[in-house]
């Protein structure tokens, strides 16, 4: 056997069985017993470079893999850090507030290495033995074994108890703790980092320093590359290698969706038990107040909704700014602007339009009679406006999705074997590429585009959407009642609720949505497209924010839906807050 | 017509059989909403199923399904979108997106998806403006060694594609690299594909053999390393179509080509075996072109006529409407048993049963001929009432309404004579409105 080429390999020949390999010329190695040609080829073994490195740590056998490149020896934290703050980076790039990174989420992510005793504490969650290499063990044994003597419940003093890394360079390769990491223990304790909690980590960091950026902003932002999730390991530097089961914790081919970030927010709110949050201010744009403002110029509403959704959000005491104080004695709730927000005006839009599929288009109709000027606003209008803005906007995010690419530049391999077929995938992948590239002259992936707040642009320039109406006056749905505005439609429905068990059910829209009036369907889609959630989950809002405007209480985690079949009708309030509230049961 | 000259190309049709295929082994999948959240639209009452038949569509969304692969198949809907529509430039711009797939690392559908890739991108070449040969050959050699399943498969399409377009040296090279594939099992479990290319790649020296053969013709100079070289390419084919032709199949292309390079060397015997073998192999499914071929190759030889009438009688059975039943007929009326005569009538009659030779002169005058020299015999009559009873019923409705009369007259007055003689003798209890000398429809 040619020892110093097919060293390692093993396998019994297919056709023969025997146990006797050479290399061809090519490269190929072939059984010499009955000359079957495999795939397999020899790798070519690079010189090795040591960049400045006087010390000596092994001196290898003449192994045929490729002798692995220096590293250093570090922690999955120090590379979820280094993430974070390139994360944070791109945030500030795009007009954060310096604020948010020094004073905030540093805190925030030392407090969250103490409370999961990873750092900044006398008791590690994993201790690694930063073993000194023997001449001739092989560098691959060396890595396992300080991985293998990582013992949840040995505290050692020197090792793991600061976030620094050790600057020996030695021939490892892959963080020293990933094993660790991944065990069950650790993570049933739900204590150890993700790639989604990256991003829930920020999200509190934002709402914390009332920053402007809802979750549903964050997400696009990634979504669009702005913030680096995909792939962000390609960002690590050097000296850190990632190998091996690095790549279950660093590998993601998935951004998480609005509900689950959420979820994994309120989960690391309990788990750092955060002192209360600082109140949010009706300055704040992250209040309903302002933030409906926003929403209302991209969804090109009038103007003057915005006083009704003011009005709304008294009504529902959502502008009591001491709500958003998070109870540590209970389960903390973490309250979710963006789709609070756009809940709040699909229900200003159901009290003043009716939105029941007949009273909007005969108040539309009466409008569209009554108005000689074209002041009016016309809600068969704007919805023709908005229906084709919406499905060409639609059809782009079709196109960027299709468009989007996923792979990294470095791949990142799981084991060994994974990393020959995958280098060889991605080669004939790239050479695919670009061919279709020339053939095409189309490069692959998405146009970056400038971040907005906005996905619409209404108005007369080049490129617009559609004209505006944010000036247009809502008379044609009021009218003066004894000297006070009050809308013409006075009439309110809700779904049919019925008993379901508040664990296992989270939404019904599935079931209730061909019930429902096509156009408040239509305008959860809008509204659901333009923060990206499911319109379900927007539904199960436009329904909370109703049981508080019926009930005028705060409301409360624990659904109680024990009413049978109602039809609730409400008469809209006046600004003097006269209750004229009459509820019939059917 | 040339072996090549047939388009042997992956047409379009046959993309629309891989996704069939695609879809039967995906499996019917239920039409269930994309649940990335556990908690998420699950009704305790469960999803309900669509009670009509629905289309299993190839891209279907599963659960739990990763960014990546949304991407994946929001990309493949594209694609397809653009391809139904033939907008190939817009197909072509999708797919370095969809390159992507290739590096997938779900071993579940890889080689689906693999397949899939290839047969896309070959088919986009096919129909973009700007496609060329290196690209061709570019996608054929990644796609090739990305797994070792189709390997065959596109060395075989690829040197289909190469010897299309001319490049005959190019394809056979790549049909013998692929015949000296070794892998382990795999590619003993295809053998079958082995077998093809082996058939292609003789079929390839026959027609470098035939070049040579073209223009050591034309050249008065007689190079004697020219003819070596002949002499070689016909060796290298005949030894693999010898083999080729011992398996049952249907190898029209491939024994037309032997049997040439045969007959050129002059090795009548060997030539005349195989086609016999050919034509009357039981285990090879039945093939009336092998009969054609013999019959052809008896006739350029010269042999007896009792020997081509052997040659064309599974012929007849096999395809009654054949043309070369006009010879058939012929050589029959020549022969001199009585036999033979009443078999060429019958020969003739199940040809006319066929619409296409309706309007053919020269069959329904061997018909004449036939019951002329029928009329010699006393009990001709019998004879003919014989054969035409169970055609009587629809025969007249085939070839002798008014319709027909106005038609041949107006188009082909030789066959209307021709056939109106032939009405009373043929049908003689019935009364037809096809005559001589009418010319209008209207009485």
């Amino acid at each position: 056997m040619d020892d110093e080429h097919t060293a390692g390999y093993r396998e019994p020949c297919a056709q023969c069985a025997a146990v006797d390999w050479g290399v061809s010329d090519e490269g190929r190695f072939y059984c010499r017993s009955c000359h079957n040609v495999i795939e397999r080829t020899r790798e070519v073994v690079d010189p090795n470079f040591t960049p400045g490195s006087t010390r000596i740590s092994t001196i290898s056998r003449g192994s045929r893999t490729k002798r692995p490149e220096r590293g250093r020896q570090w922690m999955i934290c120090e590379g979820f850090q280094f993430i974070l703050r390139n994360q944070a980076d791109a945030l500030l790039r795009l007009g954060v507030s310096p604020n948010f990174k020094d004073d905030v989420l540093c805190q925030l992510w030392r407090l969250y290495l103490q409370k999961s005793r990873q750092a900044f504490t006398h008791n590690p969650v994993t201790s690694s033995k930063f073993k000194v290499r023997g001449l001739d063990s092989d560098s691959d044994s060396a890595a396992e074994s300080s991985v293998v003597s990582a013992s949840e419940t040995n505290p050692s003093s020197a090792a793991g108890s600061n976030a620094e890394s050790s600057s020996e360079w030695s021939l490892c390769s892959g963080s020293v703790d990933a094993a660790g990491y991944l065990s069950a223990r650790l993570r049933r304790t739900r204590g150890l980092m993700s790639m989604t909690k990256t991003l829930a980590l920020i999200h509190l960091a934002l709402i914390w320093s009332a920053e402007a950026l809802t979750l549903s902003d964050l997400l696009r932002l990634v979504n669009e590359g702005h913030v680096p999730y995909v792939n962000a390991y390609e960002d690590l530097p050097d000296e850190m290698k990632l190998e091996g089961k690095d790549a279950l914790i660093f590998r993601v081919e998935d951004v998480p969706s609005h509900q689950r970030v959420h979820k994994e927010a309120e989960t690391l709110l309990l788990f750092l038990q955060l002192p209360a949050f600082p109140p949010i201010s009706r300055q704040s744009l992250l209040h309903p107040s302002l933030l409906s403002l926003r929403y209302l110029m991209d969804a090109n509403l009038p103007d003057e909704l915005h006083l009704w959704v003011c009005r709304l959000v008294e009504r529902t005491s959502m502008a009591d700014e001491t709500l958003h104080v998070s109870d540590r004695l209970l389960r903390p709730v973490l309250p979710r602007y963006d789709v609070q927000t756009a809940a709040l005006i699909i229900v200003t839009m159901k009290l003043l339009f009716g939105l029941d599929d007949h009273t909007e288009w005969d108040l539309s109709n009466q409008t569209g009679d009554q108005d000689d000027t074209g002041e009016l606003f016309n809600l068969r209008r704007w919805y023709r406006l908005l229906q084709a803005a919406l499905i060409r906007a639609q059809q782009r995010r079709v196109h960027d999705i299709a468009r989007k690419q996923w792979k990294a530049k470095k791949p990142l391999y799981g084991n060994k074997s994974e990393k020959c077929t995958m280098i060889k995938k991605k080669r004939i992948a790239e050479q695919v590429q670009v061919c279709f590239e020339r053939l095409s002259s189309c490069p692959a992936g998405v146009d970056r585009v400038d971040p907005s707040s906005f996905r619409f642009c209404w108005g007369n320039e080049d490129g617009a959407d559609g004209p505006s109406l944010h000036q247009k006056k809502l008379d044609g749905v009021m009218t003066l009642k004894l000297g006070v505005l009050t809308p013409l439609n006075s009439a309110y429905w809700h779904p049919a609720l019925k008993a379901c068990k508040p664990r296992s059910c989270s939404s019904h829209y599935s079931e209730v949505e061909p019930t429902l009036p096509r156009t408040f369907v239509w305008l959860l889609q809008l509204f659901g497209f333009l923060l990206d959630v499911k319109p379900a989950y927007l539904y199960e809002e436009v329904l909370k924010v109703e049981r508080r405007a019926i009930d005028g209480k705060t409301h409360q985690r624990k659904k109680r839906r024990t009413r049978p079949k109602t039809q609730a009708k409400a008469r809209a309030r006046t600004q003097r807050g006269r209750e004229n509230k009459r509820e019939t049961f059917n | 017509m040339r072996p090549f000259e047939k388009k042997a190309a992956i047409s379009a049709e046959s993309l629309w059989l891989i996704m069939d295929d695609l879809e039967k082994e995906l499996g019917p999948l239920d039409d269930l909403e994309d649940d990335n959240d556990s908690s998420d639209d699950h009704s305790s009452i469960g999803t309900k199923k669509s009670k009509l038949p629905l289309v299993n569509p190839i891209c279907e969304e599963t659960l739990k399904e990763t960014g990546f692969h949304q991407s994946m198949r929001a990309c493949l809907e594209q694609i397809r979108d653009a391809m139904l529509h033939h907008r190939w430039q817009e197909a072509a711009e999708y797919m370095p997106c969809y390159s992507q797939m290739l590096e997938d690392t779900s071993h579940s559908t890889a080689q689906q998806s693999k397949e899939l890739f290839w047969r896309i991108s070959t088919e986009i070449l096919h129909h973009h403006p700007n496609s060329r040969l290196e690209d061709y050959n570019n996608i054929y050699e990644r796609m090739k060694h990305s797994g070792v399943k189709h390997y065959l498969m596109i060395c075989l399409e690829h040197s289909f594609y190469l010897m299309l377009n001319g490049h005959i040296e190019d394809a056979k090279h790549q049909l013998s690299v692929a015949e000296s594939w070794r892998h382990g099992k795999e590619s003993a479990a295809q053998y079958q594909r082995t077998k093809l290319i082996q058939a292609y790649r003789s079929l390839l020296d026959y027609i470098i053999w035939c070049d040579k053969k073209f223009t050591h013709s034309k050249t008065d100079y007689h190079d004697a390393g020219d003819n070596q070289d002949m002499h070689s390419y016909f060796r290298q084919a005949s030894v693999n179509l010898k083999e080729i032709l011992k398996n049952p199949g249907v190898w029209d292309p491939f024994i037309l080509s032997y049997v040439e390079m045969l007959e050129f060397y002059e090795d009548h015997d060997e030539a005349l075996k195989v086609l016999n073998d050919y034509a009357y192999d039981n285990t090879f499914p039945p093939n009336p072109n092998a009969h054609v071929y013999l019959y052809q190759y008896l006739k350029r030889h010269n042999t007896t006529d009792k020997k081509l009438m052997k040659a064309l009688k599974v012929l007849h059975v096999l395809v009654p409407s054949h043309e070369l039943m006009l010879e058939y007929s012929s050589l029959l009326l020549q022969s001199e048993k009585k036999s033979d005569l009443q078999k060429a009538l019958g020969v003739i009659l199940e040809m006319l049963d066929f619409a296409c030779w309706r309007g053919n002169v020269d069959v329904w005058k061997r018909l004449k001929a036939i019951i002329q020299k029928l009329q010699l015999q006393e009990d001709w009559k019998d004879v003919v009432s014989e054969k035409m009873a169970a055609r009587k019923d629809w025969w007249p409705a085939l070839h002798f309404t008014r319709f027909h009369a106005s038609q041949d007259s107006e188009e082909n007055p030789e066959l209307k004579e021709v056939k109106a003689s032939l009405t009373k003798i043929l049908c003689p209890d019935l009364t037809l409105k096809y005559s001589a000398g009418q010319k209008t429809i209207v009485d």
